[in-house]
């Protein structure tokens, strides 16, 4: 008995071991990446869980501190099953479902230091840098470590609208504002150039995501995500990603993608985004 | 049993991904595990990802370096390391896997001094894993 319980635990270790490579395949690996890529943390320490419960802290204004740093709280390697969708259900049409399947995880544009876009995250830690001026809290800053490639999203709180015929961007055109203690953004604008996942799970220019960005208690904050896209999607679809609160004395650090990015070398691959 | 699952779970945390930049096995082979014994040439404090070139010298004498990938800077400094942490000419013991085409362009599992080879310096998973549920190795 002792023996074969011993050499079970040894191929779960191996099974898991083989699934915390980036392509795991099996119902172990599955559950590898279902551990660690939903709130994919990385080595960033996160809070700790007594101090995740303490309440949800305000600003003078009263309004709810959403700055953060979080890490999460989005897609990464598989928006369908990280967004809570059961394999199958993201309503792909059927061109966007064959160019996902065709894409190789090599090309990811986030690779070669492009923007990882909405809704994508890492396992690196971001804040919502809320800016405020003489007329109150005019812009958020969505200021990513290494998501963003060293630049920075804006989100308007100033009560604009969406401008017409927008060229197509990396983030779009951001616009938002509180309802009760919830920020909803909603973005249109959109380019077609990154990926919502290193699956390749692929999107176009009428792209239309509203986020409704909820902090539940001290340490964790919901995103809940609507994607709207009738270019590649049949229906709108209603995702769910949640952040963690990382430890207080972590803060968010210089990146500079472009410095030294040997990626594709040892593999004898060139990165590209071939499928556009 | 409890040796047995120590093990194990040290496996879990040394095939761990390279970072979060890219993905494991669009570069490397988990097949071509190393473990070598070399002397640091030069400690590469470069985005996206630190490298570490490493002169390891065959039994004929032959010298190869090796150009070990980490991960960012920036999550390096947040497992401990700093600018003396590792310095050229010193000599180290460090385990990874080969790249799937240049293997002498390898991931780093575990570096650690000639010395004190019990005393690893990074470990993919990190001392911090503990903050996240995963097993200190």
């Amino acid at each position: 008995m002792r023996k074969p319980f011993v050499v079970s635990i040894a191929l779960f270790g191996l099974a898991v071991a083989l699934g915390a490579q980036q392509n795991p395949t099996g119902a172990l690996a599955f559950l590898q990446r279902e551990r660690t890529a939903s709130i994919p943390t990385g080595n960033t320490p996160l809070i700790s869980e007594a101090d995740a419960l303490r309440p949800v802290p305000r600003l003078p204004d009263g309004r709810v501190d959403l700055t953060g740093p979080w890490v999460g709280g989005g897609s990464n390697a598989d928006i369908e099953r990280e967004g809570g969708l059961k394999p199958g259900e993201l309503p792909l049409l059927p061109w966007a479902r064959k160019l996902r399947d065709s894409r190789l995880e090599q090309n990811e544009p986030y690779t070669i230091c492009l923007p990882m876009s909405v809704p994508r995250v890492n396992p690196f830690p971001w804040k919502f840098g809320m800016s405020y001026t003489s007329r109150g809290l005019t812009h958020i800053y969505v200021l990513h470590e290494l998501g963003d490639s060293g630049a920075h999203r804006v989100i308007y709180m100033d009560g604009r609208k969406h401008p017409e015929d927008l060229l197509p961007t990396w983030w779009g055109h951001s616009i938002g504002w509180f309802e009760g203690d919830t920020l909803v953004v909603d973005t249109v604008g959109y380019n077609d150039k990154f990926w919502f996942d290193s699956r390749g799970t692929p999107h176009t220019e009428q792209l239309h995501t509203i986020e409704r960005w909820t902090r539940i208690n001290y340490g964790t904050l919901v995103n809940d995500f609507t994607l709207d896209d009738p270019g590649a999607y049949s229906r709108p679809v209603q995702l769910k990603f949640t952040a963690r609160h990382v430890r207080p004395d972590v803060d968010l650090m210089e990146f500079i993608c472009n410095e030294d990015n040997q990626y594709g070398i040892a593999g004898g691959f060139v990165p590209a985004q071939a499928d556009r | 049993m409890r040796t047995t699952l120590g093990v194990l779970l040290a496996v879990v945390l040394l095939v761990a991904p390279v970072a979060a930049h890219h993905g494991f096995d669009t570069e490397y082979d988990a097949s071509k595990k190393v473990k070598l014994e070399g002397v640091v040439k030069q400690v590469s404090w470069t985005n996206p990802h630190m490298r570490v070139y490493i002169d390891v010298t065959d039994a004929s004498g032959k010298v190869t370096t090796w150009n070990m990938e980490m991960t960012s800077p920036n999550s390096v400094q947040r497992q401990g390391w700093g600018r003396t942490s590792l310095l050229p000419g010193e000599k180290v013991i460090f385990e990874g896997y080969g790249g799937k085409v240049v293997e002498s362009r390898g991931s780093l599992a575990r570096i650690a001094k000639a010395e004190a080879p019990d005393k690893p310096l990074f470990i993919q998973g990190g001392p911090e894993s503990a903050a996240q549920g995963y097993p200190q190795p």
